[in-house]
């Protein structure tokens, strides 16, 4: 049995672990990817040798934490693997794992810092090979050294888009165009009671207005108010149409990225019971937790995304606070800085509305039709999906049209449709989406080989 | 090529086999990564036949599943963190080639 576990190895938890380290509590981190570092620093395959990796000043802070994490000797560290279960017995936590450390976990307590991914937004051919999440592009690019294709269309109403494609012109690629369905003037609407908040963070503001600078002089049409409409193609992408000034335009494209947002992974800490509330205004469900970042299961703990998207800055804010309350409530001697952390964290927060009022897709929903998968994993429609609510009870919950339809019952588990499903029941209902119930997470969270359960 | 040649060194490549073809690969690629870099976009079909790619890569949506030949068997894998490694038999379809 060891003190704490700890899901996720990006800034939330690698903060959190120097914490409980450093109050000596036997730790171990448990991730996808081999290395840590989380999405945010995705790092290269270690034989590979990359010259000024991520060099840029705002991930400074992210790349001393992770120099600091991997040189932790007593951190032990379970890359490649998958948490696909968490049950609480008794006083403790037991984990199934799968995956190069396979097996099973029983930890005192566990931190969730399981960070979020890409919102998938259904639209015409999105599911055309060739169309990816911005996430998959810009780790694609980080980690692998691999541009997704060329020439590439970045579309969404995400903010980061600007950030992937001065990433990928760095990288040679040849970005066609950046296309954000809110026009200046509605981003400006936006964000602008933020803005007096945000000027004390003022660095990814900076970054912003670099990056647009970046894009004019390299000639790619940074287009605000351009909609996406679609994808098209013969077996793989070949272009993307969008609506631009009243007229249906057509651009080439290998590859697409796609961003309206993030949602926090939420499936382990359902699995187990916790609390969780729908996020705004992107969606998804953020878990619960008092100011300590103690979730509503005793000896549970949640920061970074799974609280709610905020970043990586307010990531490692969280982590720091989580791996303090669990030195405290483990009864070992408290480190120090809890309300130093804290108020780092809330020194965060006007940025962090900022960005979510700026990327916020709520009026720019891109539509879909009624041949347009929802659920991609059991191949349900659009037109399946309302055909299906039409003939349930209006109070009928996501499980009730899942087990009518079988939309959310494949492999990711409802990862990619819950939330549009969860959106159209609110929509049908006349209801905030927080009331409608969410399907039941079970295990396992991540698909794994049968014969790794039966053993 | 897709692969970013500037200021990035790689172990020397390995050779995989894709749906029959011999792909170059480098020690550390997933395979997700070491099929786009091949414009090996098509990774599964779905239940009409139509194709699907990757969409997240980070074990996520669990679009990139592939067959890959393990102990004399088709085993189902996330493309995108399955590394790759000498000689490793990749299929799109179950049982193919």
């Amino acid at each position: 049995m060891i003190d704490i576990a700890i899901i996720g190895g990006g800034p939330a938890g690698q903060a959190a672990a120097r914490q409980t380290l450093g109050a000596g509590l036997s730790t171990t981190m448990i991730d996808e990817q081999a290395r840590p570092g989380g999405q945010i620093l995705r790092q290269p395959p270690a034989a590979f040798a990359v010259k000024g990796w991520m060099a840029g000043r705002l991930y400074r802070p992210l790349r001393r934490l992770l120099a600091q994490t991997e040189a932790d000797i007593r951190l032990d560290w379970r890359g490649g693997t998958s948490v696909a279960g968490i049950e609480r017995i008794e006083d403790h936590f037991r984990l199934t794992l799968s995956g190069a450390h396979g097996g099973t976990l029983l930890a005192r307590r566990v931190l969730i810092a399981a960070g979020c991914y890409d919102m998938p937004v259904a639209m015409p051919g999105w599911t055309l090979p060739g169309v990816m999440s911005a996430g998959a592009v810009q780790t694609l690019l980080k980690s692998q050294q691999v541009v997704a294709g060329q020439p590439i269309v970045l579309l969404g109403s995400h903010p980061l888009l600007l950030v992937l494609a001065t990433q990928l012109l760095d990288a040679g690629a040849e970005v066609a165009a950046v296309l954000m369905p809110q026009t200046y003037g509605r981003m400006a609407r936006a964000v602008l009671p933020y803005l007096a908040g945000a000027i004390f963070t003022p660095g990814p503001l900076i970054a912003a207005g670099a990056a647009m600078a970046r894009l004019r002089r390299a000639g790619v049409p940074m287009m605000m108010g351009a909609r996406p409409i679609g994808f098209t193609g013969d077996g793989r992408l070949e272009a993307v149409d969008y609506a631009w000034r009243g007229q249906v335009q057509r651009i080439a494209a290998q590859a697409a990225a796609v961003s309206y947002g993030f949602l926090p992974q939420s499936d382990l800490p359902r699995q187990i019971g916790a609390a969780v509330r729908w996020a705004r205004p992107a969606g998804g469900w953020e878990t619960v937790c008092d100011g300590a970042m103690r979730s509503s299961i005793p000896g549970l703990y949640v920061a970074g995304e799974t609280t709610g998207v905020a970043g990586a800055d307010a990531a490692m804010a969280e982590g720091e606070i989580a791996g303090i309350a669990m030195a405290l409530d483990a009864g070992v001697r408290p480190p120090s800085g809890m309300a130093r952390a804290q108020a780092r964290r809330a020194r965060l927060q006007p940025f962090i509305d900022l960005l979510r009022a700026a990327a916020d897709p709520g009026e720019v929903w891109p539509q879909a039709t009624p041949e347009t998968l929802l659920c991609r994993c059991e191949d349900i429609s659009v037109a399946q999906v309302e055909a299906t609510m039409a003939q349930l009870s209006p109070m009928a919950d996501a499980s009730a049209v899942k087990h009518r339809c079988r939309i959310g019952m494949g492999l990711c588990q409802g990862r990619s449709c819950e939330h549009a499903l969860v959106r159209r029941i609110a929509a049908a209902r006349g209801c905030d989406p927080d009331a409608v119930t969410p399907f039941r997470m079970r295990f396992p969270a991540r698909p794994i080989p049968i014969d790794e359960i039966i053993g | 090529m897709s692969r970013i040649a500037d200021g990035v060194t790689r172990p020397a490549p390995i050779t995989v086999e894709i749906d029959g073809a011999m792909v170059p690969a480098h020690p550390g690629e997933t395979l997700a990564a070491v099929m786009i870099a091949a414009g090996a976009y098509r990774m599964r079909d779905d239940r009409s036949g139509a194709p699907r790619g990757l969409l997240c890569n980070m074990g996520t949506c669990s679009e990139c599943f592939v067959w890959i030949a393990m102990d004399g068997a088709w085993r189902r894998r996330r493309a995108c963190l399955t590394l790759v490694s000498e000689g490793l038999c990749i299929a799109t379809q179950e049982g193919q080639p």
